[in-house]
């Protein structure tokens, strides 16, 4: 029986194969040609396979799988690594570098924004924050 | 020269494309238990899974591959292919609900066990596996020698033809072979949007690159006034009495308004192919028919063919460079990472539909013909590895007829949806038509069958091989051999239907026929629109795809040697093509909800319990059986070959 969890993954890949190429598409064409409109519209793009990403998660009454986040952080950190790699090698036209900055800049707001509305702004610190253990019979 | 960078693109993608489809796969085997549910997903999937996955397979790349070269090379004189989502979506609203309620009464998964539990025809039976494999070989097999044609191109020649149909050959029977039915249908859902935006992309490409909806317009004007440019434009008139294509030449161009009609009923026929029927039983309800089939195959699929395909055969037609292997040419030395994500989608839509073929053959081919004829000990293993095997075997079939035979893959591909097309009678015996009984609807068929090949190429090229010339060629008359064939079928259907037992039915087709009769009666509002509902049917049909499509000619301008006077700024062929496919997607949902063919239903359906019948071992039998098969087939060789040394040309 094809299970909720299976709709829901079979939209998320729909999403991303759509979406998220074109948004790629239209981020690399934005650099060949030095356009910085064609790169907004691949940040948009992006921004948009997320949103939607998000409805699909609240539709079916779930968050991110564990998979996905680890996909989302890694690809993060190359476009980070690879960004810093441009920027040192000074082979960065000033519409490649602004872009990037779009980017990384739309990525983070909507990941802060993302968790603080999910959880809280309390709430998504504790996201990230390491609770210790603290035995019951500790006598604190 | 193609840059070397530039040829990364594309296998990058596809192994994108492969990681994808091994994911699918495996998801789809976990649930399956390897066997369990193998052939038709436990009748489990979602009604939006159905419908996308009909929609692309009804797609394919036919349209993308086959119906923009058919405007870049005639332009708009058949304009019945522009109304293709509509034309698709009317069988499915006619068929489809209560073929699956009898299929789940039944507990049936499969046209072929449809056919032989309603009308106990051996057959029927043999022509529904026939007509799934020459889906499978044939009509799926042309399109991916023509994609693997195109990857040949777009790799610089670095990759052959050969290489490129033996690699989708593997992917095919990777997700097909391991996960059945159901990575058909999970794997098809991201094949679906895959394929959907490939034509969207590729049609914005080509209006880029045309400079603009107003420029592409104003090049058809400046096409329409050259030499003969207006016979783009225009449907020539509403027959033409010729021998047909390759025996009589016809003054100007031989598309009618027949032609449209003709061509519009053989679109018809996937819908009532084993293909379409395979995915309307497993799925898990009957609740999604209607939205499926208004908005997703006459809404999104017409509107992606009325526009999109229209659109990138119109920038062919102006500019030779700009049809579709030209486009990705260009594409693929400027944006190659456009052009690998469009054609990846190219792929995907011909491989939802080879996949499905395939995976429906080699079911038909084991399970409804060498199981229960010649080894019905065959267990349930046993008969799923077996389908897997044949299933390699027809793609191998097809890979190899793609590059050693293509006409006859060409031949062989263009009896798909015409022979598809003669089903239609028993479906309507099953669903609707309650006086067709066994025999009509059988030998209706046989006759209809008789009426495509009589005018189809393979059909005379094969009595040619023999010595017998036809004195036609191939649709004599402008009129396709889907309509040749249902009028022979239709003739026979009615004359036997009058003159055999309207009650000699089994027990099984009884009981679906007073199962179908007691649940879906039609409720009291739907029944005082009935007459509304057929003449709007029939005016539809008779202006957006039948003879009135000669008022296209001149409803929205005209069009001479002096060039167009269109007053919509567009083609008034087109315009009229775009008019009807609007007012289409309305009749598919005045049909579908208002006269409750495919509204939504919900109820549980138990199964029906046959009587218990005595099983004899059958094993000497099956043996004797099988034996006089291969000395038949090999007599029936022979004569061929002493037939055809003794008068064959």
């Amino acid at each position: 029986m094809s299970t909720p969890n299976t709709e829901r993954d079979l939209l998320v890949f729909s999403i991303w194969a759509v979406l998220g190429f074109a948004g790629l598409a239209f981020l690399l064409e934005g650099f060949t040609r030095d356009s910085y409109f064609v790169c907004l519209l691949g940040t948009a793009l992006i921004v948009a396979a997320f949103v939607a990403h998000i409805i699909v998660n609240f539709l079916f009454q779930q968050g991110f799988r564990p998979g996905e986040t680890v996909l989302g952080i890694g690809a993060f950190g190359v476009l980070t690594f690879t960004f810093i790699a441009g920027v040192l090698s000074g082979s960065m036209s000033m519409v490649d570098y602004y872009s990037g900055l779009t980017l990384f800049s739309i990525l983070i707001v909507g990941f802060i924004a993302y968790l603080s509305t999910r959880h809280g702004l309390r709430g998504a610190f504790s996201r990230f924050h390491v609770k210790t253990a603290v035995s019951e019979d500790s006598g604190r | 020269m193609i840059n070397a960078g530039n040829l990364v693109w594309l296998p990058l993608y596809a192994l994108f494309y492969v990681a994808v489809m091994l994911f699918w796969t495996r998801v789809a085997a976990r649930e399956n238990g390897n066997h369990e549910t193998y052939f038709s997903a436990g009748h489990s999937l979602s009604p939006w899974i159905s419908a996308l996955t009909l929609a692309a397979a009804s797609l394919s790349g036919w349209f993308l591959l086959g119906g923009s070269a058919e405007i870049a090379a005639r332009g708009f004189a058949q304009p019945g292919v522009l109304q293709a989502g509509i034309v698709l979506a009317l069988p499915g609203v006619l068929f489809f609900k209560r073929m699956w309620f009898v299929g789940q009464r039944l507990r049936l998964s499969s046209q072929a066990e449809l056919f032989r539990s309603y009308f106990d025809s051996k057959f029927l039976v043999v022509v529904s596996v026939v007509v799934a494999v020459v889906f499978a070989v044939g009509f799926a097999g042309l399109q991916l020698r023509a994609l693997s044609e195109l990857i040949g191109m777009l790799s610089g020649g670095m990759v052959s033809p050969l290489v490129a149909s033996l690699f989708l050959g593997v992917v095919l029977f990777a997700y097909v072979g391991i996960g059945g039915m159901r990575a058909v249908g999970y794997f098809g859902v991201i094949q679906s949007v895959l394929a959907f935006t490939a034509i969207v992309g590729l049609a914005g490409f080509a209006l880029m690159s045309s400079g603009g909806f107003a420029a592409l317009n104003a090049g058809l004007q400046t096409l329409a006034q050259s030499p003969d440019g207006a016979g783009l434009f225009q449907v020539a008139g509403v027959i033409r009495f010729s021998a047909g294509l390759g025996r009589d030449a016809v003054m100007g161009h031989a598309e009618t308004a027949l032609t449209s009609l003709s061509v519009a009923m053989a679109f018809m026929g996937f819908q009532a192919s084993p293909l379409a029927a395979k995915i309307v039983l497993s799925t898990r309800n009957a609740n999604g028919f209607a939205a499926g089939q208004t908005w997703v195959m006459a809404g999104i699929v017409g509107g992606i063919i009325a526009f999109g395909m229209a659109i990138i055969g119109t920038a062919g037609l102006i500019n030779p460079q700009l049809s579709l292997g030209g486009m990705l040419a260009q594409l693929q030395a400027a944006s190659p990472w456009f052009m690998a994500w469009l054609f990846l989608g190219a792929v995907a839509g011909v491989q939802l539909l080879a996949g499905l073929g395939l995976l429906t053959a080699g079911e038909g081919l084991v399970r409804h013909i060498y199981k229960p004829y010649f080894h019905s000990s065959l267990s349930r293993v046993a008969t799923v590895n077996l389908t897997r095997i044949v299933i390699a075997l027809l793609a191998l079939v097809s890979v190899l007829m793609q590059s050693l035979t293509p006409v006859a893959l060409s031949a062989l591909g263009a009896l798909a949806l015409p022979l598809a097309f003669q089903l239609w009678t028993p479906l309507l015996g099953i669903t609707w038509l309650r006086w067709i009984t066994p025999a009509a609807a059988t030998v209706g068929v046989g006759f209809g069958i008789a009426g495509v090949l009589l005018t189809e190429t393979m059909g005379y090229e094969v009595l040619s091989f023999l010595g017998l010339e036809l004195p036609w060629g191939r649709w004599p008359w402008t009129i396709h051999s889907a309509a040749w064939g249902m009028a022979a079928n239709i003739a026979a259907v009615l004359i036997i239907s009058a003159i055999t037992n309207r009650n000699a039915f089994g027990a099984e087709a009884q009981e679906a026929r007073r199962f179908v009769q007691s649940t879906l009666r039609m409720g009291p509002r739907a029944r005082v629109l009935g007459a509304a509902a057929w003449s709007v049917a029939l005016a539809w049909i008779f202006l957006a795809v039948g003879p009135g499509l000669v008022f296209s000619n001149f409803a929205f301008g005209t069009v001479d040697a002096s060039g167009g006077a269109w007053s919509v700024g567009m083609p008034s062929i087109w315009a009229w093509a775009l008019l009807f496919w609007a007012l289409g997607v309305g009749l598919i949902w005045f049909l579908s909800y208002k006269m409750e063919m495919a509204s939504p239903y919900l109820m549980d359906i138990p199964a029906y319990e046959p009587p218990r019948t005595l099983h004899h071992d059958q094993t000497r039998v099956e043996g004797e059986r099988l034996r006089k098969l291969v000395v038949t087939g090999a007599l029936a060789f022979i004569l061929v070959v002493l037939v055809a040394f003794s008068f064959g040309s």
